[in-house]
């Protein structure tokens, strides 16, 4: 409709690099009404992520989780994969780019191959395969759940290309395959081109490359996996055997000043080696003993600290503070046995030390490859001294080229769930480049025609899937499906392999066709997370999506019962009778919907609060930000400079004035939340406003929490009792207003984690590290003779913070690590304080006189107000206090209720620039929730049989939302659009005249005969 | 009775306990396989036929489980639930098949180890009671016997 006025612009992003962070920007992206063309330079996409066993800190695989998303990307209709391609050149400025891409020939026709695997199996040199330890097993498919899925040749390790054509079913190899280039249309950019692993081999005494059992952490991964070369069996390179004794080497590549090594911190490592620890503790429990060497275990994210309290206490995992020297192979009769023996100086000992394992893990660090560099400088973009992107310091994702933005590995180390919010950054950014007239069109995802199955005979179709190990290895799949054969009205029952990915979809979906299924019954996963895939298949081959029931096979049985497979193969046939007896009954629903709500309601007026109102304002939503306080800021008033020097006042100043300004922002002061209502898409807050407290609501249809959290002040080590004692942020005032007192003092000592990590704040404030370094360096620039110590448990400087921490110690700064059980003493001594504390080098207690004690406070999570806000939205909060979002690794900025979304601090500490990528990351997916005009109610709703009501109010006064009334024909009547579907009326009706949708009676009670019904 | 194995249904809120369920498995803690879980809305969709079908279909012990007070995602369900379930006890006293057979529980989504534990301990509840006098279908074994 107003196609004609945004054409000068271009509403298409065009997005490098398929991994984690590009997916999930194309798919922001794609949900918010943007086009997307998604290039990769594999044949498949899903990156790294593919690669590992299981994620930390959930330590599940998560593929689960992931590949729906993939098959989610080559579906969704904004999106255009394109493998195997590269960026040529880039012309145009921000809002009309035109990029030429080339793609390198696939010899196999996407649209032909089934990816059957015959090739493979007859030719299997032909086929391109990467990742893995053995790089033939056991398939050739990247990762089992690959998209697109299909296989890739390499023609040039073919020798009879005739045969291969020949042998493929589907006629899909096309050896006439040529490179094709293309030109692009962009608005924007986003690079999600990740980073390489380190190349361990530069570590010459570690002997990677010699020695078989020295092995990298991704490898080991995929020794782990059930998808890797061995089956997921735990066995060492050298000779299968399974080791008893596994180290990890920390920093394998990272954080070093040596040849060879990266001088960044690669920020992942130490949570995936304390995953792998942990999964292996798991696997093989008192049989392996796990053992990692470290320098400092920076587990500095959400609850990261929690994970290591965990792998210490309830794994049993050793933790040996050092870097190793050097790995030699152990010898008998001159023969190496394959074992390995480590030398390494302790922290607190002067001499060094040896100890002999079965297995060496490095733990390999990032790096930026120089195909990446390339790139870069076709596309003009400056980089750091390491290859990473150069980016704003209040502008996390902005490259120095305007329109173009990054996310992910390629803008510093980190880990998947930082790289997710950067993703979502990203693509609020690359939005705010393309044409602000939004395209508006119908979702409509080309789903066929409903097919009628009204007069059909019931035909049952049941699919187990094997969920890889996780269904199969513990009970016989295919054994449930034949017993299930013999039920009344099933007339197809077989197994499906990863039940999610797109080949099995496609099967379910061929079946319903042919066999004229009107019924499926899925066992696999929980419904809770998979549902919504499985009803889209049953969508798309015509059929309503509500003739569907989910077993879940995995999580409440196989994952119960591996302890007792014979239980949990009884269960699964007792569960999998009572999903075929209800979904006999199930017959098709029409989803209800109403009108959506676009505005949008932020509380907390800090950094947070304010980028991401600022984002979706100039996007054109309206926004009413609240702030509880007289003025806007937050925390971020009291912060003088970043790490990086930068100036945070002006910054803030700009900001608060742009806020104040939008005429789509209305912010309310002194504001306190006291009710709230209603549901995604049409939410009712009441607010009391200003020092009157009046009382006002306010109608919006998405929310976001940008609460922050309280900077510390725990009343220990005399912070408020000795004027020579101060926090961090106190420091940084002083530093800034009153050099001269700097510059008199002669003896600083600071003092890491007061007041976190302990007991009643157990996790890490992930900023004070940073902010002892910052205001180290500035003492030393004002000051070089005075005499820094700071008391550290670990130095927590991940990325490129590691060169600040560098420089602190060239600058004569010094650091002491000191024990949890051994925390310094203070006394007041004069105007001085008296420090105490154990030297590890000297093995004894030391005294210093200092003239300025630091405490390192952190924060601490506002509890009054997440406890308060909680409530009133019935949102789930972490054991600390801060908002627990729906999924940790995935969704870092969703919350579990539909609709709300949480950023910066009030998530988990963190520091100004990652508040903003997160403000930016909710704007973005707030903005794939708007994009929609209705709001979807679902199907399950209350039904009354009027002829069965005797209007005797029962469910009037039951319903928790007061829906039901007495309509003219002097019955009962509730409108579905109301109805929130809990079902209250239909159970406490004497009549049993209402019915809730989904939820019948009769649905509920056969699934009670199916458990009780006898097949012998 | 010796090698009695209780058929135990556990009707679970979609919101908190079959979630909570969902985490016990991912966190990979064990309970009796004697548990069988009905998810539904709401505990609050849970009605005294239900349970009392259940009973008499073959179902030794009935457990209904849902959000924590106040927690409830609409609002009220789990508290009717509770009530519904206390009268329900009162009812099977009174017909000398016994309240024990039926409990109420509530735990949040997060707790795993809860529903984990309450699934074991009332499983060894309903082993002690004995067989379901009132059900019909006698012959079932139960998965837990193999």
């Amino acid at each position: 409709m107003q196609e004609q006025r945004r054409s000068e612009f271009s509403n298409k992003v065009l997005i490098v690099g398929g991994g984690m962070g590009g997916i999930r920007a194309a798919l922001d992206l794609a949900e918010a009404g943007r086009d997307v063309v998604l290039v990769d330079k594999a044949y498949s996409i899903g990156g790294l992520m593919t690669s590992l066993d299981r994620t930390f800190p959930t330590n599940n695989c998560d593929l689960c989780t992931l590949s729906p998303r993939l098959s989610e990307s080559g579906r969704q209709l904004h999106i255009e994969l394109m493998t195997m391609t590269e960026v040529e050149s880039l012309s145009g400025s921000a809002g009309k780019f035109t990029v030429n891409l080339t793609s390198k020939p696939r010899y196999i026709d996407l649209q032909k191959c089934t990816a059957c695997g015959e090739c493979y199996r007859q030719f299997p040199g032909c086929v391109r395969f990467t990742p893995g330890l053995d790089h033939r097993a056991p398939t050739c498919m990247r990762y089992p759940q690959a998209t697109p899925y299909a296989f890739s040749i390499d023609m040039d390790a073919c020798a009879n290309i005739e045969e291969l054509v020949r042998i493929c079913p589907a006629g899909a190899i096309l050896p006439e395959d040529r490179q094709r280039s293309r030109e692009v249309d962009a608005g924007a950019v986003i690079l999600a081109p990740g980073a390489e692993i380190t190349d361990p081999r530069v570590l010459d005494t570690y002997g990677y490359g010699v020695y078989p059992n020295v092995v990298t952490s991704l490898e080991y991964e995929r020794i782990l996996s059930a998808s890797g070369p061995t089956g997921g069996q735990l066995v060492r390179p050298s000779d299968g055997k399974k080791p008893g004794k596994v180290a990890w080497i920390q920093c394998a590549g990272s954080r070093g000043l040596r040849e060879g090594f990266m001088s960044y911190c690669s920020s992942a490592c130490c949570m995936y080696a304390l995953k792998e620890a942990m999964v292996t503790r798991e696997r093989f429990l008192e049989n392996i003993e796990a053992t990692i060497f470290y320098m400092d275990m920076r587990t500095y994210g959400k609850d990261y600290e929690l994970y290591l309290q965990r792998a210490k206490n309830e794994y049993g995992v050793r933790f040996v503070r050092s870097r190793p020297h050097s790995i030699t192979p152990v010898l008998s009769d001159g023969a190496m046995t394959g074992g390995l023996r480590i030398e390494y100086l302790p922290y607190n000992a002067g001499r060094p030390e040896t100890e002999e394992f079965d297995m060496v893990v490095l733990s390999t660090g990032f790096r930026i490859s120089t195909e990446v560099r390339e790139l870069a400088a076709k596309l003009g973009i400056e980089l750091n001294e390491h290859g990473f992107a150069k980016t704003g310091g209040f502008d996390p994702v902005a490259a120095s080229k305007p329109g173009i933005y990054v996310c992910g590995l390629f803008e510093g180390p980190k880990d998947i769930p930082e790289t997710l919010v950067q993703a979502g950054a990203a693509a609020c950014c690359a939005s705010a480049d393309l044409s602000s007239l939004r395209v508006v069109q119908e979702k409509n995802e080309n789903f066929p025609p409903e097919r009628d199955i009204s007069g059909e005979g019931t035909r049952i179709g049941v699919f187990v899937c094997d969920c890889e190990n996780n269904i199969g290895g513990v009970i016989d799949v295919k054994a449930v499906t034949e017993g299930l054969r013999k039920l009344p009205d099933v007339v197809v029952s077989e197994t499906i392999g990863h039940g999610c990915s797109r080949d099995s979809l496609e099967r379910i979906q061929e079946m319903i066709r042919s066999e004229k299924l009107n019924r499926v019954v899925i066992g696999a996963c929980s419904p809770r997370t998979h549902e919504a895939v499985f009803q889209d298949t049953l969508r798309k081959a015509g059929l309503n999506k509500y003739l569907l029931e989910i077993v879940n096979l995995r999580d409440q049985d196989t994952w119960v019962h591996t302890d007792n497979p014979a239980f949990a193969a009884c269960k699964a046939k007792e569960l999998m009778h009572m999903g075929v007896g209800a979904v006999r009954l199930a017959h098709p629903l029409v989803d209800h919907t109403l009108p959506m709500n676009k505005d949008v309601l932020v509380v907390g007026g800090g950094v947070t609060g304010m980028k991401a109102a600022l984002s979706l304002a100039d996007s054109g939503f309206k926004v009413f930000l609240l702030e509880r306080s007289q003025q806007l800021g937050g925390t971020s008033r009291k912060v003088r400079r970043t790490l990086e020097g930068r100036d945070v006042q002006s910054f803030l100043e700009e900001l608060i004035g742009k806020t104040e300004s939008h005429e789509n922002i209305q912010v309310l002061k002194q504001a306190v939340v006291v009710d709230h209502s209603g549901m995604a898409g049409m939410f009712k807050t009441g607010v009391q406003v200003g020092p009157r407290m009046v009382y006002r609501q306010i109608v919006h249809g998405i929310t976001i929490l940008a609460t922050g959290a309280l900077a510390n002040r725990p009343r220990e080590m005399l912070l408020g009792e000795h004027d020579g004692v101060l926090t961090q942020l106190d420091l940084d005032a002083v530093i800034e207003d009153n050099p001269q007192k700097v510059k008199s003092l002669k003896n600083v000592v600071m003092i890491q984690c007061v007041g976190s990590r302990i007991p009643d704040n157990p996790n890490c404030s992930r900023i004070c590290c940073q902010s002892a370094v910052k205001n180290a360096l500035r003492l030393k620039e004002l000051n070089p003779e005075a005499s820094i110590s700071v008391l550290y448990r670990d130095m927590r400087m991940p990325g490129m913070q590691e060169e600040y921490y560098t420089r602190a110690r060239e600058k004569g700064v010094v650091f002491v690590p000191y024990e949890m059980e051994d925390r310094p003493a203070v006394a007041a001594d004069g105007e001085k304080v008296s420090v105490t504390f154990t030297d590890p080098v000297l093995g004894r207690k030391v005294n210093v006189f200092s003239d300025c004690l630091v405490l390192s406070t952190g924060f601490v999570a506002d509890e009054e107000s997440t406890e308060d806000l909680g409530v009133i939205f019935r949102l789930p909060r972490t054991s600390d206090g801060y908002f627990l979002e729906d999924h940790v690794k995935l969704r870092p900025v969703d919350l579990p209720t539909p609709g709300f979304f949480v950023a910066g601090a009030a998530h988990s500490p963190k520091n100004i620039r990652e508040s903003i990528a997160q403000a930016q990351a909710v704007a973005s997916r707030a903005q794939t929730f708007l994009a929609g005009d209705a709001i979807n109610m679902g199907a399950a709703v209350a039904k009354v049989d009027g002829n069965r009501c005797a209007a005797c109010l029962i469910c009037v006064r039951a319903c928790p939302f007061d829906v039901p009334f007495i309509n003219s024909e002097g019955h009962s009547e509730i409108d579905p659009a109301k109805c929130h579907g809990c079902g209250v009326c239909a159970s406490e009706c004497p009549a049993q005249a209402i019915q809730l949708m989904r939820y019948e009676d009769d649905q509920i009670l056969a699934k009670l005969d199916g458990l009780f019904e006898r097949t012998a | 009775m010796d090698n009695f194995e209780p058929v135990i249904v556990a009707f679970c809120c979609h919101y908190c306990a079959y979630t909570a369920a969902d985490m016990a498995g991912s966190k990979r803690l064990h309970y009796p396989a004697n548990v069988k879980i009905i998810r539904v809305p709401c505990t609050g969709k849970v009605s005294a036929i239900h349970m009392m079908e259940a009973l008499r279909k073959g179902a030794d012990g009935v457990y209904v489980a849902g959000c924590l007070e106040g927690d409830c995602h609409f609002r009220s369900g789990n508290t009717r639930a509770t009530k519904r379930v206390a009268y329900v006890k009162k009812l099977l006293d009174e017909i000398g098949i016994g309240g024990d057979r039926v409990e109420m529980f509530t735990m949040s989504a997060g707790m795993g180890e809860v529903f984990a534990r309450t699934a074991s301990d009332f499983t060894e509840k309903i082993r002690r009671l004995g067989p379901n006098p009132a059900r019909v279908a006698m012959d079932n074994p139960g998965c837990a016997a193999g």
